[in-house]
């Protein structure tokens, strides 16, 4: 494999991210300097939602060497009729968060609650929960990871099974729903494939890393050099392409960042790049058929002036060469400003179309 | 990559008197997971199951299965030739290690499935996982629980026992992959590719093991629905190897597919691996080996004296059959 290959991806979690940091940009620049996370204020509950954070244990990130807390807040967004209704059970909405940012930031800025009230108005009641995996390096990457931690397996098993046993859901596949934006759609995705049977129905808004990530030399070099204690500070993209790298090549015998970098004896070590590239949706749809085809329904959308458009393309190609049914869509729009519009306008209804009521 | 099976020839052992009671039936199995593969390989497949001397004549005892899986440019028919299963499942009968043996024929156009879930050579990853596993728990009087199950196979099998553990957990407990194939990723040069893109069925079907090899890997890892008539994806874009068809490929590497499987390999009850010093697999299984150590994975590998070839059937005698007999719940 030549080098070059590997450079010519483009770095396309930072390309789209960026853009949220850039909307985000007076929350952003307010935002504690130790760690560059998003925030967004709390917004009102609207009349009738009840909003809960709760504490959800997860025997699936026990013992993950990046030291990431294994018990996980949630938001949960309960519909108007849930109090009233007490033998009345709900779909659920898995609703999986981006990069850089916790789960209730990303709550607070996709207006979820206002998404609930408003589907609910119009006779479709969900729950939706929002789990945070925010990680030291930035993001879980919903991946199943010794270093990070099984966050992949987290979603489809520790915070089913707690949504299940403390909320009156419709607990089997035909009830649930998963989604995410960005890192939280290629997390759809992927889980999508190597978790089927949990969900019934899932959309990826403006998924990231749907191709394979490539290094060159000197950006492999770069990202190895990054010390322990300034990740924090470490901008962006880097810390983007570190959370992956944790994720993706965990070394358990290698700290203190227990990966395996992707340069070896100054080349781009291609065995770490094989691995990288096995969490890549794009690489994985082709021996995921089975998978894919279980779904009720797959959804995508991206925006046409998002800098993620030409790789979410190659997916919806991807997934109709090989005869997988799904829904895609454009819209005028950028990584960011037009998704919590389309939470509540697109990606609810969506579910409403397809999960049990 | 491929060695040629029939380097194994001088193996073959003295033939031993059978127990009159033992016996071999070659059974044809439904593959629900190969309807429409792309290549057109038998959807019924082939399968020798070597009995128990004991099968017959204790019709409420059951038994322990162990799964074997042949290897490339080969057949059962070829594979039992040299090992002779039905003496060896006798003779580890004899020694109190009673089971039932069964090798499924997963040869295809390309003269291999790769035991993989592609939709041009048909996913027989799950046929052996499902289809296979199933058929064996409804028509011979097995243990059906994953603790009486075992995973094996040589070369090509290895490599599909190491890919059907990580993949397809929960169906076998025990494992024993000889001299696996396969290991690290394979790549594929834009020349090779260019070469493979121009071959017509007629010199498919003449091909060399080598070449078979690629067209047979590619098939299984790197299908195209839409490129006829291999229905292989062509792998070049913008003229240069196409990182996602590398990328796919590398997906079916079981020393890439570890770390997103470790909770399918920590599952089972044991791990072993061989290869013969003298075989060019050797680094890639000492790889695997250091793979599995460094994320704790407890298992045995073991590098005998030997070639790819020329220790099969012993060795299934004296460390297969009876690492089995030790795992497998009787």
């Amino acid at each position: 494999m030549h080098e070059r290959e590997f450079g010519m991806r483009i770095r396309n979690l930072a390309t789209g991210a960026l853009a949220l940091l850039a909307t985000a940009g007076v929350a952003a620049t307010a935002a504690p300097a130790q760690a560059q996370n998003i925030t967004a204020p709390a917004p009102a509950v609207p009349a009738g939602i009840t909003v809960q954070a709760v504490q959800v244990p997860g025997p699936s990130l026990m013992g993950n060497l990046e030291g990431n807390a294994t018990t996980r807040e949630a938001i949960v967004v309960l519909p108007p009729s849930y109090a009233k209704n007490p033998k009345k059970r709900y779909p659920v909405v898995y609703y999986l968060h981006g990069f850089a940012i916790d789960g209730r930031n990303f709550y607070n800025y996709m207006k979820v609650a206002d998404a609930v009230a408003a589907n609910a108005a119009k006779g479709a009641e969900f729950i939706v929960v929002v789990p945070d995996t925010l990680t030291k390096m930035g993001g879980s990457m919903y991946s199943n990871s010794v270093t990070t931690g099984n966050f992949r397996q987290f979603v489809a098993k520790d915070l089913v099974a707690y949504m299940d046993s403390h909320y009156r859901t419709i607990a089997k596949r035909s009830g649930r729903g998963l989604a995410g934006h960005s890192m939280g759609g290629y997390g759809t995705l992927v889980t999508a494939m190597t978790y089927p049977g949990v969900f019934d129905s899932v959309y990826a808004q403006s998924a990231c890393c749907v191709s394979p990530r490539g290094e060159t030399v000197e950006s492999a070099t770069a990202m190895a050099a990054v010390p322990h204690d300034k990740v924090d500070s470490a901008g962006f993209g880097m810390r983007a392409g570190l959370a992956s790298a944790v994720a993706w090549a965990p070394n358990p015998k290698n700290p203190p960042f227990f990966v395996d970098w992707p340069i070896r004896d100054g080349k781009v070590d291609p065995l770490v790049i094989a691995k990288w590239a096995n969490n890549s949706p794009y690489a994985m749809v082709a021996s995921h058929l089975d998978a894919l085809r279980s779904y009720d329904a797959i959804g995508l959308d991206v925006g046409t002036k998002d800098g993620l458009i030409a790789d979410d393309t190659l997916i919806h190609e991807e997934l109709a060469k090989f005869g997988i049914n799904h829904q895609w869509a454009t819209y005028e729009g950028t990584h960011t400003d037009k998704i919590g519009q389309r939470f509540g306008d697109v990606v609810l209804p969506f579910f409403a179309a397809h999960l049990d009521k | 990559m491929f060695r040629p099976l029939m380097a194994l020839g001088a193996a073959v052992l003295a033939m031993i008197a059978v127990p009159a009671a033992a016996r071999t039936e070659r059974i044809t199995v439904h593959g629900a997971a190969l309807v429409g593969n792309l290549e057109g390989n038998a959807v019924d497949r082939e399968a020798y199951v070597f009995l128990p001397p004991s099968y017959d004549a204790k019709p409420k005892k059951r038994y322990p299965v162990v799964y074997f899986l042949h290897g490339f440019f080969a057949t059962p028919k070829m594979y039992d030739d040299l090992v002779k299963f039905q003496d060896a499942v006798d003779a580890a009968a004899a020694a109190g290690n009673e089971v039932i043996m069964v090798m499924p024929d997963a040869h295809t156009v390309h003269k291999g499935a790769f035991y993989s879930a592609s939709p041009t050579t048909g996913d027989f990853a799950t046929f052996v996982a499902r289809d296979l596993v199933g058929h064996m728990d409804r028509h011979f009087r097995t243990i059906a629980a994953p603790a009486s199950r075992g995973l094996s196979g040589h070369s090509m099998g290895g490599y599909g026992t190491l890919k059907i553990a990580l993949t397809h957990p929960g169906v076998f407990s025990s494992i024993y992959a000889m001299a696996a194939c396969c290991m690290t990723p394979r790549v594929f040069t834009i020349d090779q590719l260019q070469k493979i893109a121009a071959t017509t069925p007629e010199q498919a079907a003449a091909a060399t093991m080598s070449e078979a090899g690629a067209l047979a890997v590619l098939a299984a890892w790197a299908p195209d629905p839409k490129n006829a008539p291999t229905f292989i994806d062509k792998g070049i874009r913008d003229g240069a190897v196409d990182p996602v068809f590398t990328g796919r490929i590398a997906a079916n590497s079981p020393l890439v597919l570890l770390p997103q499987h470790l909770d399918a390999i920590r599952g089972l009850k044991a791990i072993a691996l061989d290869v013969g010093d003298k075989d060019s697999l050797k680094s890639e299984n000492q790889l695997f080996s250091d793979a599995l150590t460094q994320y704790g994975i407890a298992h045995s590998f073991e590098i005998f004296e030997g070639e790819h070839g020329n220790r099969v059937a012993p060795r299934i005698r004296s460390k297969l059959l009876p690492f089995f007999g030790q795992h497998l719940a009787h």
